[in-house]
């Protein structure tokens, strides 16, 4: 009698623990693959409904609206990353494409690496802010994109400002393409692999990461805070003024209202669908690729499928939650806020 | 001389003084850190005021100031739900959203130029309800789902804006063709605005059911140490989804307004409402890490942002650079209240 039950229960053990694992490598594989499959089911679904979709270029134009939002989204996952948040980095985008449209006639070929170097320094000033000043980023962020979106109107005068000349130095950008791809979007994954690289084989970007996961730990280990803060928010800022020359690949002009105004949301949006958390220590630019071209996909998919175009918003919502209630990681007893 | 004897003979002494000395200056400056930044923000409004006046006479009128209240309105009635929100930890993103559907829904429920039923008083109901809805799926999916209320919110967002725009339809702009409607908001009673004398109703009962009710410590107590309060045995979540209620309710009550200032409405009737609201609710002082905070306090940041936006139209500044000054503010006040807690050791996120 007794021996049946100490028979058992080292058997139950067993297989509770090969399931625990089973659950766990079930869960590494989702963190990992988990916005690839998303984008590609949805992709895959869209095909299946409309095949003239793909036969059409569909990919080709999903990849080219994706291109600005991915080179958002991953300065903001870098800035998500650390823990913070960059509610400027849009604003960052516009006003970069609008200098970028105002210079590259007189500046010719200088003109993109002066405005890299502007939007850089804008985004380490919010660094440092929240480096030195040591202020929540959401308020911070707030404050400096209500700036940052002022000078735009204000360099802009209020209108669209068109690229006088030299625009064939940036056009080619949107225009040329390899294997359908345009080079827009081809930026935006050399982009994210070179951060993916940064955060998982060089001490910055693990000292980044290790900010996220516990920021008092990392300050007891030794890793410099304060700079690696500074780092991340130029990194986004350097990231935006990329996201702001698509877009004058794109439309040859910029203006506070046109294209790339509305960046701030799906770049968030895109940044949480790769996977990354809003409180910090994870994130995988990579994913953030399939991020973006989920967010991309869904306006075109829904028009596509034929859903009306009033019930776009309402999809989209519903996608957000859906998909992080997917992918978020949670511990049983952590705080939400 | 008598000091260091004693430390020679006595460590502790010496140990004991140092230490009584510090506690009675964090004490001292505990007692004046409540009143401090109210203090400072009354100070700013009455410089604000004073060099607006001077800059034109018209800024200091009764009309000008029944403007300038009208237009604080409705950010303070959103702003009342978003304090509760923000005082818990938490954020609400989704004002815009539910401003556009409890527009809508009261537009083409009450007399409207496409015709459709008038409900009267029922389109209030219908209106308010749709956003104690958006409200409550916001505060059940956070504590049940467990998602963070800023993805929560950020998705109920574009779900209310869908909504609104779904139920807008492809039709032409419904306006209101009550006339009673159509100028009740903006209707003086008693020398202000109608709508003037409800926000400041919904500000006192919120300052007193913070100050005085079980609710209102709890949602202090939650914002501050939710592991305590949870311990101590508080309805952590039940309370979390009555704040996200409120926030939504509120976030309606404005939609509405909104459409029957405008005579009008389009799902958009919301824009712009967002980023007005968080900005005065954060440089009124109120923490978004939660615990820190109070209704009069966003009053005041509402009021400092409204009086500043005003003046500089009267002023004859260009409206462009009106977000910038925003902006600049609100930099300004969350620098000025975090420099002197900082320290090498202490984490903002």
């Amino acid at each position: 009698m007794t021996s049946t039950i100490i028979a058992t229960e080292p058997a139950v053990d067993i297989t509770k623990q090969s399931r625990a694992r089973l659950a766990h490598r079930a869960g590494k594989f989702w963190r990992a693959g988990g916005p690839a499959v998303i984008f590609v089911a949805m992709f895959l679904v869209v095909a299946i409904l409309t095949p003239a979709f793909l036969g059409g270029g569909g990919f080709t134009i999903v990849a080219s609206s994706a291109a600005p939002i991915l080179l958002v989204a991953l300065g903001q996952a870098l800035v998500l990353n650390i823990g913070s948040i960059d509610l400027s980095n849009a604003s960052i985008t516009l006003l970069g494409a609008i200098l970028l449209a105002l210079t590259l006639g007189p500046l010719g070929a200088v003109s993109p690496l002066v405005v890299l170097l502007m939007v850089t320094l804008f985004g380490a000033v919010n660094g440092v802010i929240v480096a030195f000043a040591q202020v929540p980023s959401f308020a911070l962020t707030l404050g400096t994109f209500g700036i940052f979106q002022a000078a735009a109107l204000v360099v802009s005068g209020a209108t669209t400002v068109y690229v006088s000349q030299n625009a064939g130095l940036i056009t080619p950008l949107y225009t040329s393409a390899v294997a359908g791809i345009p080079l827009t979007f081809v930026l935006g994954v050399v982009a994210a692999a070179l951060a993916w690289f940064m955060l998982r084989f060089t001490r910055v970007g693990q000292g980044m990461t290790a900010i996220g996961k516990n920021e008092s730990g990392a300050i007891f280990s030794a890793v410099r805070t304060r700079k690696l803060k500074i780092v991340a928010y130029s990194l986004s800022g350097f990231m935006a003024g990329l996201a702001g020359i698509t877009i004058i690949a794109q439309a040859g002009s910029a203006s506070s209202t046109g294209l790339g105004s509305d960046l701030l949301l799906p770049g968030i949006a895109a940044a949480i669908f790769g996977g990354t958390s809003i409180s910090g220590g994870v994130t995988n630019p990579l994913n953030v690729i399939f991020g973006a071209l989920t967010v991309a996909l869904v306006p075109i998919a829904t028009a596509v499928i034929g859903i009306a175009a009033q019930a776009q918003n309402l999809v989209y919502g519903i996608i957000i939650i859906l998909i992080v209630a997917l992918t978020l990681t949670r511990s049983r007893n952590a705080i939400i806020k | 001389m008598d000091i260091t004897l004693k430390a020679e003979h006595d460590p502790m002494t010496t140990d004991t003084t140092a230490i009584r000395l510090h506690e009675e200056t964090n004490s001292r400056r505990l007692r004046f850190r409540g009143k401090g930044e109210p203090l400072a923000l009354i100070g700013a409004l009455i410089v604000l005021i004073s060099i607006f006046s001077i800059l034109n006479p018209r800024f200091a009128t009764l009309v000008n100031l029944q403007n300038i209240l009208s237009q604080a309105s409705l950010p303070l009635i959103i702003g009342v739900g978003a304090t509760f929100v923000i005082l818990i930890g938490s954020i609400d993103l989704s004002v815009e959203g539910v401003m556009g559907a409890a527009g809508v829904v009261f537009v083409l429920l009450s007399a409207n130029s496409r015709g459709g039923h008038d409900l009267g008083i029922w389109a209030w109901v219908a209106a308010i309800a749709i956003g104690i809805a958006l409200g409550a799926a916001n505060g059940l999916i956070l504590t049940r789902i467990k998602l963070p209320s800023f993805i929560v919110t950020f998705g109920m967002w574009f779900i209310g804006l869908g909504i609104a725009t779904i139920l807008y339809g492809t039709d032409a702009l419904p306006s209101l063709t009550n006339d009673a409607l159509t100028t009740w908001v903006s209707h003086i009673a008693f020398l202000f605005p109608n709508v003037v004398w409800l926000a400041a109703a919904l500000l006192i009962v919120a300052t007193l059911v913070l100050r005085f009710t079980i609710f209102g410590r709890a949602t202090l107590a939650i914002g501050n140490n939710e592991e305590i309060a949870r311990s101590n045995g508080m309805p952590v979540n039940k309370y979390k989804v009555v704040i996200f209620i409120i926030a939504g309710g509120m976030s309606a009550l404005a939609g509405i307004l909104a459409a029957m200032q405008l005579g009008a409405v389009s799902n958009n009737v919301g824009s712009g409402y967002l980023f007005i609201t968080i900005p005065a609710v954060v440089i009124g002082g109120t923490a978004l890490s939660g615990g820190k905070g109070g209704m009069l306090q966003t009053a005041l940041g509402v009021l400092l942002l409204t009086v500043l936006n005003n003046g500089l139209v009267l002023a004859g500044v260009s409206p462009d650079y009106q977000s910038a000054l925003s902006g600049a503010i609100l930099v300004a006040a969350i620098v000025a209240a975090a420099w002197s807690q900082r320290g090498r050791l202490r984490i903002a996120k």
